[in-house]
């Protein structure tokens, strides 16, 4: 169908629209309209990812010299997969209304281990061997050693690519990783590096949110993606620790004797080249006294996106004069490394700022601050001038050198702390070197600095006036969209009592209560006996299912649940949940039933769907905060109080409330879907805890649904599934929460529409 | 005999027959060549790096660069400071790596001798990141402790709050005629009020060891000498106009000579700005007088 919204012709690929999407499209092109960034919920199953690209491609056909591209960054594979899918559908639509052929060209981007086509490389199993394999075939200097030496191994794809690829644009349309593989072999050029390159004049480019964040890979790809883009975050619930993890460095003995090797290897070369090939060192060091004069012109002539590890500063100052020459260099690489050894060799817990470091340092090895905040620069440099074929074995250092320049530019919003051993294992000595960062708006603030809009999208935002507080940025529209049912097809409940009246709850002076362990048996026990097919059931942590499961065991409640369904356990190791998974769905599919016990934060919670009968009841016992003691997180909260004002509990609840919505969120994925949402704690009846749950769940929360017993909860489960068990039609959603284009243009509806979104 | 062997240079009698060991006071050997350096208890240090190199470098680094102590601001250029710590870089590099020793420390020595004023000027500043760094420690003490001290305030504030509050209970509930119910209900209202109170009342304090211009007490403001300018001094000429004409009587004996009757007299609102019927006067005849006379010479 065709919308009009506000003045803007969109197509919309399907007969019928929900009344939340209209709503949607409506905020999302006054964010665009403004030039401005957007924070925007929306419940999951409602179609936001066919909202967003309708309008932003009607938006950039209809104004295409305001907005020349979209960046739509997503968290997984299947889920870039999935974007890519929808878009098809879009441009499919496009083509089949206009009756022209299509002329914008939209492509998923992902690393060189999905896109890889070359017979020997793309059979490695880890991305890290594939990217080495890789650089080791296509380096520029490599490449030259070739006309040398033509016995040297090739890749024909990129030497082929490099020969022609470039001079005739990839043609028009949309292409998934399979496509651009295709693609790649027909022509016989690589995909990688056709899509890296073809990103440049795209419409449309879909890839993973470190493409943008992490400084390291942003550098890489996105960093001459044009000013005039539209990025859009999707699923960016957890966005604020995408961005503390890109810039966070985790030091152990295991990373400084690797680095100690490649600073080995760095000096021989060096012994090596020296005697062959000095000229190279001598153009490198004249390179470096006249300073990163290059770079700096381009950062300031706006062509590139910022890299919030190379400051401005080094970009207008010469490399000071104590690791200019490569020895020199190497000799402060030994040094500091040798000092971050003796760093490790602690007893007890230290935790320090940037500044004080830097002070230590200085006393204890002489190194100033300024050199080391040249130290990745001048190692990229320097691995550039040597020609080292396999990047991949130099991460360490890397990762060393990272460190040097961020702990010396920040002096603030990053934190060092020293442990010797794990919480778990005190006796075991393995000191880590935490360098953390605090502070997720460093390594986001250069996208909201370059780019004209950013939009911060997922089902589970709320509340929806923090993110713009921890990422620092001003957002011209923030709004939370409801779900428009026909029925209610969720059931929110909350049990606070067991039978016996005993307070449910998880918190840590009742975890290793029987009474509690036995009421929550009892509660899956009566869930399995009523919930037809699939029941999924989440724990706060790995360690707490663990002793639950085994409490169950010994009580003889497994035993009886296991009348009804397969119990089936997430684990730690990936293979095994995915092998879990699958045979979970295969008994439900078959109708015999299934309970998968999980994890809050686990893998199961966040990317995997459960839809119909897959998930017809979520149980959430207790409240996943996540670990307090971690000196990391307090730290962080510290940080947080002091610079934003906010306060450790609401920060604490408010992770805890993200995640146990998204672990509930898993059932509901459309509004032909239903299910049950269980929270199995008394804390959840507090208005702290509720009012931080996205719109569209705290409204189907009654007062009579809060401080339950096993046996209402029962009760009331019987009575939904009565009622959702009944027949339900297309027709019964329409003109309520399922449109056609007449219904939405009448005035009524108009109006009923204006009020979904909720503003704050 | 195949084990006696210098530990240092790993020579072994079996390679060098006239080898000699030599025995000190620890009781480790070393032969003739190795045990040439001077040994001194008091150039024992903890080890305190496992590479044992990088430990002398280092010491041998702050010996350098006691002597080499240079500022950025001695330069003119940041090109030329980037050259003198090169300079430095390769100092060090030969002393730790035995290169060419004996020239480099005749170097160093020179240029100690040469430079001893600047080196013991420059001993007692600290360079411009090191301040930076100083003044940061600084405020993160501050920082810390001002939290502190706002805590416990805080507490105490709370405290007292609390306590006066209930003392107000006791004492109505004894004085008051109204029932004790009501007074329960209104003492919890207060309660209530006083909480949220505390929760305002986050009261920020002023640091106070800034001056009022922002500048830290203790910083250490550079001791470099102000730059002396070398000019010839201003002398002042009084102002001489050739006028071609008759000399301009002075403002002071207009009236007398009875210019001044011949003008409009000033109003006693145009005093108020120090206008007096002088001025106009004496501007008048400048005017009148000047260029009367014929061109000189």
């Amino acid at each position: 169908m065709k919308i009009n919204i506000e003045g803007l012709l969109v197509y919309f690929p399907y007969d019928y629209i929900y009344p939340e999407q209209y709503s949607y499209m409506l905020e999302l092109k006054r964010t665009l309209d403004a030039k401005g960034h957007g924070v925007l919920e929306m419940p999951s199953g409602t179609g936001k990812t066919i909202s967003l690209l309708s309008l932003i491609v009607a938006y950039q056909k209809a104004f295409p010299l305001e907005v020349t591209k979209l960046i739509y960054c997503s968290r997984t594979v299947p889920e870039i997969e999935k974007v890519v899918e929808e878009l098809r559908k879009l441009m499919e639509f496009y083509s089949k209304e206009t009756g022209e052929s299509n002329n914008f060209l939209a492509l998923a981007l992902s690393s060189r281990k999905n896109l890889c086509i070359h017979p020997e490389v793309s059979a490695l199993r880890f991305g890290k061997e594939v990217d080495g394999k890789c650089h080791s075939l296509t380096a520029s200097y490599i490449r030259a050693q070739r006309h040398s030496n033509a016995d040297l191994p090739a890749c024909s794809f990129y030497e082929e690519f490099d020969a022609v690829g470039r001079q005739v644009p990839l043609p028009a349309g949309v292409y998934n990783l399979d496509d651009l593989k295709d693609f790649g072999r027909r022509k016989g050029w690589c995909p990688y590096y056709l899509a890296r390159y073809s990103i440049l004049h795209a419409n449309i480019v879909v890839y993973s949110y470190h493409y943008l964040l992490d400084p390291k890979i942003a550098d890489l790809v996105s960093k001459e993606l044009s000013k005039k883009s539209i990025v859009v975050f999707d699923e960016a619930h957890n966005i604020d620790n995408v961005c503390i993890d890109s810039m966070s460095v985790n030091i152990t003995r295991r990373t400084l004797d690797n680095c100690h090797k490649n600073v080995d290897t760095l000096q021989n070369t060096i012994q090596k080249i020296k005697e062959t090939d000095t000229a190279k060192l001598k153009e490198e060091y004249r390179r470096l006294v006249e300073g990163l004069k290059e770079a700096n012109v381009a950062r300031e002539t706006d062509v590139y996106l910022a890299n919030p590890v190379l400051p401005d500063e080094i970009l207008r100052e010469a490399v000071p004069g104590t690791i200019r020459t490569a020895e020199h260099f190497v000799g402060f690489l030994r040094r500091f490394l040798e000092y971050l050894k003796s760093r490790l060799r602690v007893q007890h817990v230290v935790q320090e700022s940037a500044p004080q470091f830097l002070k230590d340092i200085f006393d204890k090895v002489c190194i100033d601050r300024k050199p080391l905040r040249f130290c990745a620069e001048r190692l990229q440099s320097l691995l550039r001038t040597l020609e080292i074929a396999d990047i991949a074995d130099f991460s360490a250092v890397t990762l060393i050198s990272n460190f040097a320049t961020l702990v010396s530019t920040y002096s603030q919003g990053f934190t060092i702390i020293i442990e010797p051993f794990e919480d778990r294992t005190p006796t075991i000595a393995n000191p880590v070197l935490h360098f953390s960062c605090m502070d997720p708006s460093i390594a986001i603030k250069p996208v909201f600095q370059r780019f004209q809009s950013v939009i911060i999208t997922s089902g589970t935002l709320s509340p929806l006036d923090i993110y713009p507080r921890i990422l620092d940025f001003r957002p011209v529209t923030v709004a939370s969209f409801t779900m428009t049912l026909a029925r209610t097809c969720l059931c929110p409940l909350i049990v606070g009592r067991g039978n016996d009246q005993v307070a449910l709850s998880s918190k840590f002076e009742t975890r290793e209560d029987f009474a509690v362990i036995r009421n929550y048996g009892n509660l899956l026990l009566e869930m399995s006996a009523i919930v037809p097919d699939g029941i999924v059931a989440f724990f706060t942590s790995y360690v707490y299912m663990e002793n639950i499961v085994a409490a169950w065991y010994e009580q003889g409640i497994l035993e009886n649940i296991q009348r009804n369904k397969l119990i089936f356990i997430e684990t730690q190791d990936a293979a095994e949940t995915s092998m879990a998974l699958e045979k979970y769905q295969e008994a439900c599919e078959n109708g015999r039933g299934a309970i998968l016990l999980s994890v809050a934060r686990g893998k199961v919670s966040e990317g995997i769907d459960f839809v119909h009968h897959f998930g017809r009841a979520v149980i959430m016992f207790g409240v996943p905060y996540v670990y307090t003691q971690s000196r990391i997180l307090k730290a962080r909260l510290e940080y947080l109080r002091d610079q934003f004002q906010i306060r450790e509990n609401d920060f604490l609840t408010f992770d805890a409330m993200r995640h146990a919505a998204q672990c509930v969120g898993r059932a509901i994925r459309g509004k032909t879907d239903y299910g049950l949402m269980i929270f199995a704690d008394k804390r959840y009846a507090r208005a702290d805890k509720r009012g931080k749950l996205p719109r569209w769940i705290q409204e189907h929360i009654s007062d009579g649904s809060l401080n339950l017993t096993v046996d209402e909860t029962v009760h009331l489960s019987k009575h939904f599934l009565r009622q959702m068990a009944q027949p339900f039609r297309q027709e019964d959603q329409l003109g309520l929460s399922l449109l056609t284009l007449e219904q939405l243009q009448s005035e009524e509806m108009l109006q009923k529409i204006a009020q979904i979104a909720h503003q704050t | 005999m195949d084990d006696q062997g210098c530990p240092r240079c790993k020579t072994t009698k079996y390679r060098n027959p006239s080898l000699k060991l030599m025995v000190n006071v620890c009781g480790h050997t070393l032969c003739e060549n190795c045990c040439d350096t001077p040994l001194r208890k008091s150039n024992f240090r903890v080890q305190l790096f496992e590479d044992p190199t990088v430990d002398k470098e280092v010491e041998i680094r702050k010996k350098v660069l006691k002597i080499y102590n240079k500022r950025d601001f001695d330069f003119s250029s940041l090109r030329e400071y980037n050259d003198y710590l090169e300079q430095v870089e390769d100092i060090v590099y030969n002393l730790t790596n035995n290169l060419d020793v004996e020239n480099t420390k005749l170097k160093m020595e020179q240029y100690q001798r040469e430079h001893r004023d600047l080196i013991q000027k420059n001993k007692a500043t600290l360079t411009r990141e090191q301040e930076e760094l100083e003044e940061l420690l600084l405020l993160e003490q501050q920082g810390n402790e001002q939290r502190r001290l706002d805590v416990l305030q805080d507490e105490q504030r709370q405290l007292q709050a609390k306590r006066k509050n209930k003392q107000a209970l006791l004492d109505e509930l004894e004085q008051s005629q109204l029932p004790a119910t009501i007074l329960l209900a209104q003492h919890k209202v207060r309660a209530a009020q006083l909480e949220t109170q505390i929760e305002q009342q986050k009261q920020t304090v002023k640091p106070t060891n800034l001056f009022s211009t922002g500048i830290h007490m203790r910083q250490t403001v550079s001791l470099v000498a102000v730059p002396k300018v070398e000019d010839v001094l201003f002398h002042y000429k009084p102002l001489h106009v050739e006028t071609y004409g008759p000399p301009v009587p002075e403002l002071e004996q207009l009236s007398r000579v009875g210019y001044l009757n011949h003008v409009r007299a000033a109003m006693p609102q145009d005093t108020a700005g120090g206008y007096t019927s002088a001025l106009a006067c004496h501007r008048a005849i400048q005017d009148a007088f000047s260029g009367l006379f014929p061109l000189k010479g």
